[in-house]
């Protein structure tokens, strides 16, 4: 029978501690990654492009002004401003939004606090509070859900604190319980996706739709807004096949994989997000295929993604704007100063075609 | 209070109880005794409701009664006391005291302070003092059984049936214990005691009941037998019953050798073993006796390594065992074949051919990979030497009889050449045939120099099997028979604490 | 399938169970192979089956690991996460050459499998408590390293996801190859009866003295290489390191395609070729429904319907 020198329990457990340790040290300290050139995401915030109301009048709908808000005005340059972010800057959307918010701080002078939830949405309200407590005269939230806002808009209104919310709307009364609600219309977003897909197209052929998460509100409106544009301005287009993708390159990528193979006669690809358009991309390369031969359309704007119409292998981006800090400190500094503004500002997405992409890759998140 | 008359119970093949009556009187604590498989746990578990009898009647309080859930039977009265405590570790001692039944106030919620009052009495009534704030887990054993035991009493029961209830206790909560019992018989209580410890039974119980193989032998006041009969009884052995050879296949005695193989010195496993000591020389059969509980099954564990003791050594051919390590024990050449041969001696799922080979598989491989053809010889020496009965090498041992699984697990450890093997119970319920088999291997085995501790309820087994016999009673060496002194009278004697060639029954 | 077995019932009904329990998955994967060759378009060419095949290898090796850890009655709930951790170190070190990254990235695997299996085997842990552990850890750990998704452009790692050799493509290589060591390894090596006899019953095996310790960290440290190795080649597929979505759910696909190939919860049994067809059959399940462009939450109900079907035919074995 051999002989195994017996595992002594302290030993083994030593081991593992070590092993686990070293392995830490090394993750942490000598990590060489591939050189990331052009890809460097802090760059592009250089050249924020600042903002534009989607609607010329500066808001649509009703208005709000300081009076029937109650509170006071304030001069925005000596006030403190709060911003709670709702989700970990991992992507290039959170990344952006929040340092445009900080930018447009800088820029105009204000003092900034930030705090962000890490997508727990109890750290959120605590973070509201919080920023309340050191001081915040005014407030922008990127709200992580739509309700449950009830503790932090009393203690807000007690305070008469204005509050704006951006990218996500808050169930609550706008002008009492908030001011405005800066955000992009996700609808006209797959209007214009259509549009593009039309164009790129020319307005006939079969196209597939990559959906994203299912039961998510942003996948429903943007389906809803490109479905109906196809519908009424080109009837020879056909939706054969609509899958989730998840909002997921790898999802994305299989997806589409089978899709090619099942309609070779395929005409265009709607992407919901950037990703799933990039694995798109992926499956395409992989089949063979050459750039063009399948119209993709996207929406989000993404570098990659508008690195990808450069390419060839895009056809057209539709922007969802991350960069709500010039719109929302404009929209704090006109009410402050006793004007009226909107309750519900859309923002001004931009577009990214075959034209302007190489030009304006800068411009992009 | 509680009887039964002609109470039948029947199991898939095993007749567990046949015609039994028993009767447990108010204000009476009667001991219910029997080895293994006599018969007491079945009976328990029709008194309370678990099982239905098959035929027989259930008399509670005079009126004839068929309890269907263990909950009908509380509800009328009759509560149990298992080993484990069934209550609620979390919650505090008065919590469970009252547990279904808490005081409430006007707002339907739970009054604590009359809670704690309440709970507080009933123990000092009972004559324990704890803290019934404190949640149970932290209490000792002891304490929570008699907070199991005082709940029985809270919820007015009239039947209490204790089920081995001292076997974890330290000697000082034992007589707290039976302070509380005497309560309790004073009460007009009647209780149902279950042991294996002679002392104990006749320090607390007032009549005796003793079960053997699903009958009783035996019922009547317990000061009226004397503890040799008692221990007769419950073996199935008349006292000076001529000894009839032959009736098992072991040839008797062995030429051992003058140095011992193995030594176990002084091992010490807390509630289980204390000091015992015990030595084998090679070509010789040592038999352990003593009653079920007494720690033979330990005594074996202990050496193998599968039960950590606190103190104590185990020496083989000179060089010191490490302690509490089964491939240490394997190395050094010591095989257990355990008492629960279906969970702890096979693998159901594995062939015949696998179970054999797996004690032995790091010396029937190369670089990590099976030699098959060295396992199939193997296999195939072991299955005609122990004529194990099976339709291939490649049957899984879960399909084969009790007789041939035992055979199995045989092979698997000669197939290691061991110096010494623990045999715990070899010939338990597997057919007259193959028992004979085991035994004549059991002899072989010895004549070829192998030492064999073996672990028999079959005192016949036991005396004709072994060359010499340690007895043990609640954990410790209480005497080592030898010569011709190994005899089953002398194991009663030895058993029943009564001194040497002493006064029969 | 079911009409062959619903012959048999009548004949004999325990023979007809052990074959549905034994051969069901195989005969799951002709009957969705003879539906699509009948139903569905361009679905009997070359490039299809490549697709299906290099889609599935990432799922399969990962399920490897899950029958080893299933066959010793546990279960490994942080592979999806190792994968993550995986493309996460690989993105990291892939300075140093894709070798060395690939290198490092198993590396990474082979620790949290040995802190599972020591977890496990060494402190008692129930697996499916310790490896949920590590399921958050690792993610975690992950998304520190890399918080967000970045893109893989060394040629050699592009190479390894898209390349093949005389057609079939380097992932459906790799995993064959692990399906074919993996099995070997059960059949033939000591590692693979003591772990089947620890997974079949663990008191005895420990009073025969196997290392059962030892083998249950082998085990998950086995499990935690696999799905390393399963994320380097899902990076090397997509061409880029997504940590926030790589090996999200991957317990369950794995964990699934082991059932119902075979293999039963109760441990005792490991069945490979079963895993394999598992995986492929919930494989050509989801690839079936997104060709015919079904919503997608049929997808998860034929799942469903799978897995009860594989736990019943399981029911009666778990009575042995």
């Amino acid at each position: 029978m051999k002989h195994i020198a017996p595992l002594r329990r302290a030993s083994v457990r030593t081991l593992l501690a070590t092993g686990l340790v070293t392995g830490l040290a090394l993750t942490a300290g000598c990590a060489k990654s591939e050189d990331s050139s052009g890809n460097d995401k802090a760059s592009a915030q250089q050249e924020d492009p600042g903002q534009v109301v989607a609607s010329p009048s500066g808001g649509s709908g009703p208005s709000c002004t300081i009076d029937s808000y109650g509170g006071s005005k304030v001069d925005l340059k000596s006030a403190t401003v709060g911003f709670s972010q709702s989700e970990k800057e991992a992507n290039p959307f959170r990344i952006a939004e929040t340092a445009s918010i900080k930018a447009e701080a800088q820029k105009r002078g204000v003092k900034l606090l930030t705090a962000n939830a890490q997508s727990q949405f109890s750290k959120q309200i605590s973070d509201v509070q919080d920023l309340i407590a050191k001081g915040a005269d005014l407030l922008v939230i990127a709200p992580l859900n739509s309700d449950g806002w009830e503790p932090v808009l009393r203690t807000a209104s007690a305070k008469h604190i204005p509050i704006v919310t951006i990218d996500r709307k808050i169930n609550a009364a706008a002008c009492k319980d908030y001011v405005s609600f800066i955000g992009s219309d996700f609808v006209e977003q797959g209007r214009r996706a259509a549009d593009q897909m039309i164009e790129a197209t020319g307005g006939k052929g079969e196209v597939a739709i990559l959906l994203g998460a299912a039961g998510n509100n942003v996948t429903t409106e943007r389906t809803k807004g490109f479905e109906d544009r196809i519908k009424e301005k080109a009837p020879g287009l056909k939706i054969v096949f609509r899958q989730t993708g998840d909002f997921a390159r790898e999802k994305g990528q299989s997806v589409t994989e089978n899709l090619i193979q099942s309609k070779p006669g395929i005409k265009g690809i709607y992407a919901e997000n950037d990703e799933m358009g990039l694995g798109a991309v992926n499956a395409l390369k992989g089949a063979g295929k050459k750039p063009g031969d399948v119209k993709i359309v996207t929406i989000d704007g993404t570098r990659n993604a508008v690195q990808g119409i450069v390419d060839g292998w895009i056809d057209g981006v539709i922007e969802s704007n991350p960069r709500f800090g010039p719109l929302a400190f404009q929209t704090l500094d006109t009410f402050t100063q006793g004007q009226e503004v909107a309750q519900d500002i859309v923002i001004q997405d931009s577009s990214y075609t075959e034209s302007n992409a190489k030009a304006d890759l800068g411009k992009a998140y | 209070m509680l009887t039964v008359t002609g109470l039948c119970k029947s199991f898939p093949g095993v007749r567990a109880l046949s015609d039994v009556d028993f009767a447990a009187r108010a204000g009476e604590v009667h001991a219910l005794v029997g080895e293994n498989g006599a018969g007491k746990s079945t009976l328990i578990k029709v008194l309370t409701g678990v099982y239905q009898p098959d035929a027989g009647e259930v008399t509670y309080n005079g009126t004839p009664v068929r309890f269907a859930t263990p909950l009908q039977a509380q509800q009328a009265g009759i509560s149990t006391i298992y080993q484990e405590v069934n209550l609620v570790p979390l919650m505090s001692v008065a919590r469970n005291l009252l547990l279904g039944r808490e005081p409430r106030s006007r707002l339907r919620l739970i009054d604590f302070r009359r809670m704690h009052r309440e709970a507080e009495e009933t123990l000092r009534s009972l004559g324990i003092r704890v803290d019934v704030r404190r949640p149970l887990r932290e209490l000792g054993v002891g304490a929570q059984q008699m907070v199991a035991l005082a709940r029985a009493v809270a919820v007015d029961a009239r039947v209490v049936i204790m089920d081995e209830p001292t076997s974890s206790l330290e000697p000082r909560e034992v007589s707290t214990l039976f302070e509380v019992i005497r309560t309790l018989r004073e009460r007009g209580i009647a209780v149902v005691y279950v042991s294996h410890r002679m002392e104990e039974l006749y320090e607390i119980c007032d009549a005796v009941t003793v079960l053997r193989d699903g009958t009783v032998v035996h019922t009547g006041r317990l000061a009226d037998l004397d503890r040799l009969h008692l221990v007769s009884l419950m073996l199935g052995r008349e006292i000076g019953e001529v000894r009839r050879e032959g009736l098992t296949k072991f040839a008797g005695s062995h030429d051992a050798a003058a140095e011992p193989v193995l030594q176990a010195q002084r091992l010490t496993a807390r509630h289980r073993l204390h000091d015992v000591s015990l030595s084998l020389r090679p070509g010789e059969v040592v038999g352990l006796g003593g009653l079920l509980g007494s720690g033979r099954s330990e005594t074996a564990r202990a050496i193998a390594g599968a039960l950590p003791v606190d103190s104590g050594r185990v020496v083989v051919a000179g060089a010191p065992v490490r302690a509490g390590s089964t491939p240490a024990a394997i190395r050094a050449g010591i095989s257990l074949l355990p008492e629960d041969r279906k969970t702890e001696g096979i693998v159901p799922g594995l062939s015949v051919r696998e179970n054999i080979a797996l004690a032995a598989l790091p010396g029937l491989s190369r670089f990590g990979l099976v030699d098959d053809a060295r396992i199939d010889r193997i296999v195939d020496t072991f299955m005609k030497r122990l004529r194990i009965k099976a339709s291939s090498p490649h049957q899984k041992v879960g399909e084969l009889s009790g007789g041939n699984q035992q055979k199995v697990l045989l092979a698997r450890w000669l197939a290691l050449h061991p110096k010494v093997l623990l045999l715990d119970e070899p010939t338990r319920g597997i057919d007259v045939g193959a028992k004979a088999e085991v035994q004549a291997l059991v002899d072989e085995l010895a004549d070829e120099g192998l030492a064999v501790l073996l672990i028999s309820s079959d005192t016949e087994e036991l005396i004709e099997g072994s060359d010499r016999v340690v007895v043990l009673k609640d954990g410790a060496v209480v005497r080592e028979l030898t010569g011709d002194a190994v005899t089953e009278d002398e194991l009663m004697r030895a058993i029943a604490d009564v001194p040497e060639g002493g006064p029969h029954g | 399938m079911a009409d062959v077995s619903l012959a048999r019932v009548t004949v004999d009904r325990d023979r007809a169970l052990r074959l549905l329990q034994n051969y069901g998955v195989y005969g799951g994967v002709m009957v969705l192979l003879v539906f699509n060759f009948a139903f569905t378009a361009h679905f009997a060419s070359a490039e299809n089956f490549r697709t299906q095949a290099v889609q599935v290898a990432p799922v399969l090796i990962v399920a490897l690991g899950m029958a080893l850890a299933i066959g010793t009655e546990g279960v490994d709930l942080s592979v999806g996460s190792v994968m993550a951790l995986s493309t996460s170190l690989l993105s990291l070190y892939l300075g140093y050459g894709p070798w060395i990254a690939t290198l490092i990235a198993v590396v990474g695997g082979i620790l949290v499998g040995a802190a599972n299996g020591a977890l496990i085997a060494f402190v008692g842990v129930q697996p499916i408590v310790a490896t949920l552990a590590l399921m958050v850890g690792a993610r975690g750990l992950a998304l520190v390293l890399l918080p967000q998704l970045k893109d893989v452009r060394n040629p050699g790692m592009a190479a390894l996801g898209s390349g093949d050799v005389l057609g079939i493509p380097y992932l459906v290589l790799i995993a064959a190859a692990l399906a074919l060591l993996v099995a070997f390894v059960v059949k033939r090596s000591t590692f693979g009866r003591r772990l089947l006899a620890i997974g079949d019953s663990r008191p005895a095996a420990r009073l025969a003295g196997l290392p059962v310790r030892r083998v249950l960290i082998v085990v998950y440290v086995c499990s935690g290489a696999l799905a390393a190795v399963a994320g380097v080649l899902a990076t090397a597929r997509l061409t880029a390191s997504d940590p926030t979505s790589l090996g999200t759910l991957m317990e369950l696909s794995a964990i699934t395609a082991v059932v119902v190939g075979g293999t039963p919860l109760s441990g005792g049994r490991v069945r490979i070729g079963g895993t394999v067809a598992g995986a492929v059959l919930i494989q050509l399940l989801t690839t079936t429904l997104i060709k015919h462009d079904l919503p997608p939450s049929w997808t998860q109900i034929a799942q469903a319907v799978v897995i009860v079907g594989a736990v019943y035919a399981a029911r009666e074995r778990g009575k042995r």
